[in-house]
């Protein structure tokens, strides 16, 4: 029944699997940091800044996260000259050491599918962000002014812990969108899961196995990612200090 | 620079309409396939997301697996799975390319609509459809009457939401083929390295139409209904930083 799946497949899945999660975490994790940053940015005392970063939000929120990769992997190394670009973002020692380490024949689209998603989903962060800290009572964003703190101090112990806290079940949900949007890296050509899949296709020419195998792991995947996000949550909020309890 | 514009300019009217013969294409069709897919997606999430707020817990439970399958998987699999099953006959049927995605996004959209409805549904006070009952509505018209419009006020900004979320995920039916404005842009570079220069003023203007179409449905959402984009509905009380200095 299952003579389909050749252990070179299989093999095979299970690196684009890997593939698929590795991206994903790396990709949460630098969305959500750059999404603190802009999100901060965004609430600044300086005009300027609030602009800045309501633009980054708006720009990378409003185009679609397929168009953002393939303008950075395949549209903008066009504008270095042939020389540049080979020796700069492919044929290097660099990228000859990311090759061997994640497999992908050509890192640097990797690389610049997670730039995508992270400057994507870090977007929908930044606001969910923004929201979360709003809800940070008055009385204790004067406490801490009060105490002295600095606005660096300020974010540090309160508005970041508190706003990601209160945002954090939100924010799940886009990382969880986020995990599904890695699948449209392999428009790049980056070997990951759905890119194994319509490989495994091409070769085997039964579509609907591998189709339904692969809504299958997909849906262990998010459902997994589902729950290493709500045990982040319960984390969070066990560790809440005291100063920062908000109403409920 | 204006070999660029060149190729945009003579590009534009394909990139919005399609190519000429292959009509309607581009944004015409993208906006096709985001219009439809809310629209049936709407109604498809009516009967689910009132099962998934219903009282039945087997109605909960089954609108639930719907919601968490197509929630689950990424559209661009789920274009595959849908075209590999409604365009090969064995059900009966053999659709084209376009047809299936339009199943797939009314299918994929009707999931995240059905959670809208339903958080819709149970945010209505139980005291205000009692009190419809108690004036001596039947059932039906306490649903008509009150909760149903009720719900459906709640329900707007999230709505807002998914338009703009559905118009962007549109884009990934280039995996079928199907001409809408970024297999269009992708058609028009080819492969030939001629047109490598291009590469990044055609996606520019991609990107900026997709840009100015998403802020578009976006102010509108907020001028009709007063809606907030995700995140910021429901939560009160602003953070002034200068306050914190």
């Amino acid at each position: 029944m299952f003579d389909w799946l050749t252990p070179d497949i299989a093999a095979e899945l299970a690196r684009g699997a890997v593939l698929t999660i590795a991206l994903a975490v790396i990709t949460a994790i630098t969305a959500t940091a750059a999404g603190i940053a802009v999100g901060a940015a965004r609430m600044s005392s300086r005009s300027g800044l609030r602009r800045l970063a309501a633009a980054y939000i708006e720009v990378f929120r409003n185009v679609p996260a397929l168009i953002q990769i393939i303008f950075w992997a395949f549209a903008v190394p066009n504008l270095l000259s042939p020389d540049t670009r080979r020796t700069l973002l492919f044929d290097n020692a660099v990228m000859d050491v990311a090759r061997d380490l994640t497999g992908i024949p050509i890192p640097y689209y990797g690389l610049a599918g997670a730039l995508a998603l992270t400057l994507n989903t870090s977007a929908y962060a930044a606001e969910l962000f923004r929201a979360g800290a709003g809800s940070i009572p008055q009385s204790q964003l004067d406490a801490i002014r009060t105490l002295g703190a600095s606005p660096f101090v300020a974010l540090r112990t309160l508005i970041i812990p508190a706003g990601l806290r209160v945002a954090f079940p939100a924010l799940s949900t886009r990382l969880i969108h986020n995990m599904k949007n890695t699948s449209l890296v392999s428009f790049v050509a980056v070997p990951e899961l759905f890119h194994e899949l319509q490989a495994s296709i091409q070769s085997t020419f039964r579509a609907t196995e591998f189709l339904m195998l692969g809504a299958v792991i997909y849906l262990i995947l998010t459902a997994g990612m589902g729950a290493g996000l709500a045990f982040i949550e319960r984390l969070l909020n066990r560790n809440r200090m005291v100063g920062s309890v908000l109403p409920t | 620079m204006s070999d660029q514009l060149d190729f945009i300019v003579r590009n534009l009217p394909n990139l919005l309409f399609g190519f000429p013969g292959q009509r309607p294409g581009g944004l015409v069709l993208t906006l096709v396939l985001a219009i439809v897919g809310l629209g049936l997606g709407f109604v498809l999430a009516l009967p689910i997301g009132t099962a998934r707020a219903a009282r039945s817990s087997l109605l909960r439970r089954a609108a639930q697996l719907y919601i968490w399958v197509f929630r689950g998987v990424p559209l661009i699999l789920l274009l595959l799975i849908v075209h590999n099953i409604f365009s090969t006959g064995r059900i009966g049927l053999e659709t084209s390319s376009f047809q299936s995605a339009l199943i797939t996004l009314v299918l994929y959209s009707s999931a995240y609509q059905a959670g809208v409805v339903a958080s819709g549904l149970r945010a209505v006070p139980e005291a205000l459809v009692e009190d419809a009952r108690v004036m001596g509505a039947s059932p039906l018209e306490a649903w008509k009457t009150v909760r149903f419009p009720y719900a459906l006020r709640v329900m707007r900004p999230g709505f807002t939401n998914q338009a703009i979320t559905l118009f962007k995920d549109t884009s990934v039916v280039v995996v079928l083929g199907v001409a809408d404005l970024t297999t269009t842009a992708r058609i028009a570079l080819g492969s030939d390295i001629d047109n490598a220069p291009f590469w990044v003023a055609t996606y520019l203007t991609v990107g900026a139409i997709y840009f100015v179409v998403a802020a578009l449905i976006a102010r509108i959402g907020q001028r009709r209904f007063g809606a907030e984009r995700e995140g910021k509905v429901g939560l009160v009380g602003r953070l002034d930083m200068t306050s914190v200095r």
